[in-house]
């Protein structure tokens, strides 16, 4: 490589590296634990649920008791299970029927609770697991600010990442095994940014892609609608399968009884353990009712096995379908798998693990490359000035990236102890709490104390995570692994393991207090 | 070791080839993109753009930056832009999605 392009190249990257670097940890380090979103909703509201997909609670008596307080007839209702969680998500489309009562001329979105049929809001239902979950593309952040930074922080992850891959392109064999955490200060955090990024690079690249699909996709998808379908936009959702097709009311009431649960048991028997995880009404209760059900083949079975089925009511007989098993096509592929790769899960605990695991090795390459940046420029030929700006700078954003460890699992502490927290608790403890921190270590200016801190109290409160949960629910480790309720070990086992680790890591520091100094 | 001054560039270049990466790049990325899908299947290369087109606007970014002028990665990228925009007017005319 040319002597030019290649401090092009490493111009660009440290550019690009630096701006996005606290907003990127931030995304990564919430984006870790928002693998086990689920998980944590469920250890937090003691919830044991089945680790499926399929909506396995009855769900005629959901419709049952939706009817008894909603004005049903006419309107299209979807039952959709988002999450493995208790509640199951339901949208009411606002009544065509001119004659409705005034409550249903306006569409509704709320919660049932599959075991006691409850009715709640979003706000009833928050968590900090739904928390750290929009952390992690800065849903906080008023729509569309956030969601567009966190997209735009996406693509230039992937600015970043390309760039990196071609100045470390002659090293990538050389080096792969270099490690000189003895040598200069400079040498090793180049070292572990470079190794750490080769190996979470298929990762990283991974989550770059779809992560800037999910959140800045309407800049693709705009002129697609706008030049090649004459800004016809349900037309276009239509040609990618996104949309439900439409069913016209007969107005005449059904007389039969229609039972979903029944049309669930024969397409899971057509379909060996098909997995639905949304079943959509049309027009309730009218002559022209119809059932959709949609849902997928476990993943231990295909990891692409997406179908689809159309009942109509009044024959019971099936008007469309799309098999799971034989009809996948190119398009419904990609759409399955961008969210697959991203979400992880299709592969169990381990996987989830391990991507939790590949989410704090990203962390620590960001915080290794802001490191570089600093170390490079602590140099005699630059301006005294300068170089103490610099450092500021990195006392700063270790400071805010650091102190999320700590307050992380302060929080998880906080609303196991004073369950059922409420939205705006979640929001006041974990967002103050963290100001907090930062504000703490940017005053003492240290960074050897920032990172020490985090990790020490980080540690020391993800130990307490699955006491607390112990001692606040009974639920202690050994027991819910003997009972099988897997979100609560799933939380408690994540928190031990990364306890430990911080711990070992704290030793480590300790160990070598000479090098701590330098830092 | 920041990289070498004497191969960045400054001020008026320098804004030149990061609009021409960001802006430019997205214009070709769209374009090409939409010319495609009139060519071959367009529900495919729709479904397929939802990840090459973030790969292929990087890579236009990176282009832009290695270029020597930034005024003429600019005109160069218009002028790709407006290829694939004639394509595009072509396919329209004779293979139109909506009929």
């Amino acid at each position: 490589m040319k002597n030019r392009t290649y401090n092009i190249l490493f111009h660009t990257h440290t550019v690009s590296g630096i701006v996005i670097s606290v907003a990127l940890y931030v995304i990564f380090f919430a984006g870790s634990f928002s693998f086990f979103r689920d998980e944590i909703v469920n250890w937090e509201r003691n919830d044991i649920v089945e680790t499926t997909d399929h909506m396995q609670f009855n769900v005629d008596a959901v419709l049952d008791t939706i009817a008894k307080t909603h004005y049903l007839y006419g309107r299209d209702i979807e039952l959709k299970k988002y999450y493995r969680e208790q509640q199951v998500a339901v949208s009411i489309t606002a009544s065509k029927d001119s004659l409705a009562p005034e409550e249903a001329k306006a569409p509704q979105f709320f919660y049932i609770n599959t075991e006691n049929f409850e009715e709640h809001s979003y706000l009833d239902v928050y968590s900090l697991g739904e928390f750290l979950y929009r952390l992690h593309f800065f849903a906080q952040i008023p729509y569309p600010v956030g969601y567009y930074l966190s997209g735009f922080v996406a693509l230039f992850f992937l600015f970043a990442i390309i760039t990196g891959v071609l100045v470390h392109w002659k090293k990538i064999i050389a080096n792969f095994y270099v490690f000189r955490p003895l040598e200069k200060l400079k040498t090793m955090w180049t070292d572990a940014h470079t190794t750490l990024g080769m190996l979470g690079l298929p990762f990283q690249f991974v989550y770059a892609v779809t992560g800037a699909f999910f959140m800045i996709k309407l800049l693709l998808v705009a002129p697609n609608v706008l030049i090649m379908y004459d800004g016809d936009q349900a037309k276009f959702y239509e040609d990618l399968g996104y949309a439900h097709p439409s069913f016209e009311p007969a107005h005449k009431k059904l007389q039969s009884d229609v039972s979903v649960a029944a049309y669930m048991v024969e397409t899971q028997e057509k379909w060996s353990d098909f997995e639905i995880f949304e079943s959509h009404i049309f027009n309730f209760g009218d002559e022209n009712m119809h059932v959709l059900l949609s849902g997928h083949l476990p993943y231990s079975d295909s990891f692409n096995g997406v179908g689809e089925v159309i009942y109509k009511a009044n024959t019971g007989k099936i008007v469309s379908e799309k098999n799971p098993i034989t009809e996948q096509t190119y398009v419904s592929a990609v759409k399955n798998v961008l969210y697959r790769i991203h979400y992880g899960d299709y592969g169990g605990l381990a996987l989830k693990l391990l991507s939790l695991l590949l989410g704090f090795v990203t962390c620590f390459v960001i915080i290794s490359g802001v490191m570089i940046w600093l170390v490079a420029r602590d140099k005699k030929n630059i301006p005294e000035k300068k170089r103490r700006f610099n450092e500021r700078v990195v006392q700063i954003y270790l400071a805010i990236c650091l102190s999320m460890f700590p307050i992380t699992a302060l929080s998880f502490i906080a609303v196991k102890v004073l369950a059922p927290a409420s939205q705006s608790f979640v929001y006041t403890f974990y967002l103050v709490g963290w100001l907090l921190l930062a504000l703490l270590f940017i005053y003492k200016k240290d960074n050897a104390f920032t990172s020490k801190m985090s990790l020490l109290l980080g540690s020391i409160f993800g130990l307490l995570v699955p006491i607390c949960n112990g001692v606040v629910t009974g639920n202690w480790l050994f027991m819910s692994i003997k009972n099988g309720d897997s979100s609560s070990y799933t939380v408690d086992l994540m928190w031990l393991l990364i306890a430990v680790f911080g711990f070992l890591v704290v030793y480590k520091i300790d160990k070598n207090p000479e090098k701590r100094k330098r830092n | 070791m920041p990289a070498n001054k004497k191969y960045l560039s400054s001020n008026w270049q320098r804004f030149a080839k990061i609009t021409a990466g960001i802006v430019g790049g997205y214009f070709v990325t769209i374009s090409s993109h939409i010319a495609l899908a009139y060519l071959v299947d367009h529900t495919a290369i729709l479904i397929t753009a939802t990840f090459t087109e973030f790969i292929l606007w990087v890579v236009l970014m990176i282009v832009a930056f290695l270029a020597k002028n930034g005024w003429r990665i600019w005109a160069i990228y218009l002028l790709i832009t407006f290829l694939f925009s004639f394509l595009v007017y072509m396919g329209k005319l004779y293979n139109p999605i909506l009929f």
